[in-house]
């Protein structure tokens, strides 16, 4: 079995979805994990198809040459190894949001992340935009993160005030409590 | 004494109605303490009903006294339900839950702060049971599996409500 991560950029319209799917269920694909989103105008999908005898690019990758040509699709293939795919993705840590807000200007990302990355916190997952109006647009990102146990809250929260000075942007964590039911 | 599975959506089990439980019998106290010991078995679960386990009976316990949040609020520790009518509810709130018939998903679901419950307990004895804040949302959401009803049926937006399990338990 071979299993191919799948992406696809182009411009937003209806149909992009159903040919994509269409070509993998003619080439006899399981569609495993997939996620998709709209970027300013731009539609964005990945997604992690396996196939029982398919094990290369060559072989998979032509099967979208229609939609390449006909949607103006970005299409990638690549091969994955069957121990980089992880069905129950265990992160051992804390979940927490973190949300930034502020005057949108250069480098709040990557201030942000630079601290995170640092202390070994993996984001799992990352929405930035801009709000607000063209006069005074608002920059703001939603993180979702796993913090290590052990991780020195205090000291995050020092470097996060120096953060907050120096870009004048607001930053709240919490912590993500679910309810297990 | 037994944990057992737990069935997952689109299991059609989940979508039905149970039916009242009436009287209080040694097989019923054994689904309980089934109930119980399954509950104690998912990590971090706070909360189970009788139709997760596959069983159609109006039977749900909740204990968020070992919860991090939910043990800091007022609380009934571990509380057995039989037949739980909810008959008054005030108040909002919203609540990350996690649903063990639902593993890959988490979602904001918007619930009544308290509530007022009438039930009987697992002896049998009838009690009026005044819950708050994430004790309140426990038995809300159980109370929703005895009539079919899952949290994917109370998200309001797919996008801001419903998120995918970062971490599997």
């Amino acid at each position: 079995m071979g299993h191919f991560s799948v992406s696809v950029v182009g411009k937003d319209r209806p149909g992009i979805v159903a040919e994509v799917s269409r070509i993998l269920f003619e080439q006899g694909c399981n569609i495993e994990d997939s996620t998709c989103t709209i970027l300013s105008g731009q539609f964005a999908m990945i997604l992690v198809v396996s196939h029982p005898a398919i094990a290369s690019v060559t072989d998979l990758s032509p099967a979208f040459d229609e939609v390449r040509s006909q949607m103006r699709l970005i299409v990638t293939v690549h091969v994955l190894k069957d121990e980089e795919v992880i069905h129950e993705k265990s992160f051992l840590g804390n979940p927490h949001i973190i949300s930034v807000y502020g005057a949108d200007r250069p480098g709040i990302v990557y201030n942000v992340t630079r601290e995170l990355a640092r202390r070994k916190v993996n984001i799992t997952d990352l929405n930035t935009q801009v709000v607000g109006t063209k006069e005074r647009p608002v920059y703001v990102m939603v993180l979702e993160v796993d913090i290590p146990e052990g991780t020195d809250m205090k000291e995050l929260e020092k470097e996060f005030e120096r953060i907050r000075k120096e870009l004048s942007v607001s930053i709240t964590v919490r912590p993500i409590e679910t309810l297990e039911l | 004494m037994a944990i057992l599975p737990i069935l997952k959506f689109p299991d059609p089990l989940l979508k039905e109605k149970s039916t009242p439980v009436d009287g209080v019998t040694p097989e019923l106290s054994r689904v309980i303490d089934d109930m119980l010991d399954t509950m104690h078995a998912s990590a971090g679960g706070v909360g189970i009903s009788a139709p997760q386990v596959g069983v159609l009976k109006r039977i749900v316990a909740v204990d968020v006294s070992g919860h991090k949040r939910g043990g800091q609020e007022e609380n009934h520790g571990l509380t057995v339900l039989l037949n739980p009518e909810i008959l008054a509810k005030g108040g909002r709130q919203i609540v990350r839950e996690g649903c063990m018939s639902i593993p890959a998903y988490t979602a904001n679901i918007e619930r009544a702060k308290w509530v007022l419950v009438d039930a009987l307990d697992r002896n049998g004895k009838q009690v009026i049971l005044e819950s708050v804040g994430f004790e309140a949302v426990a038995i809300q959401h159980e109370v929703d599996h005895l009539d079919g009803i899952l949290f994917l049926d109370r998200v309001t937006s797919v996008k801001t409500d419903l998120f995918r399990r970062k971490k599997y338990r």
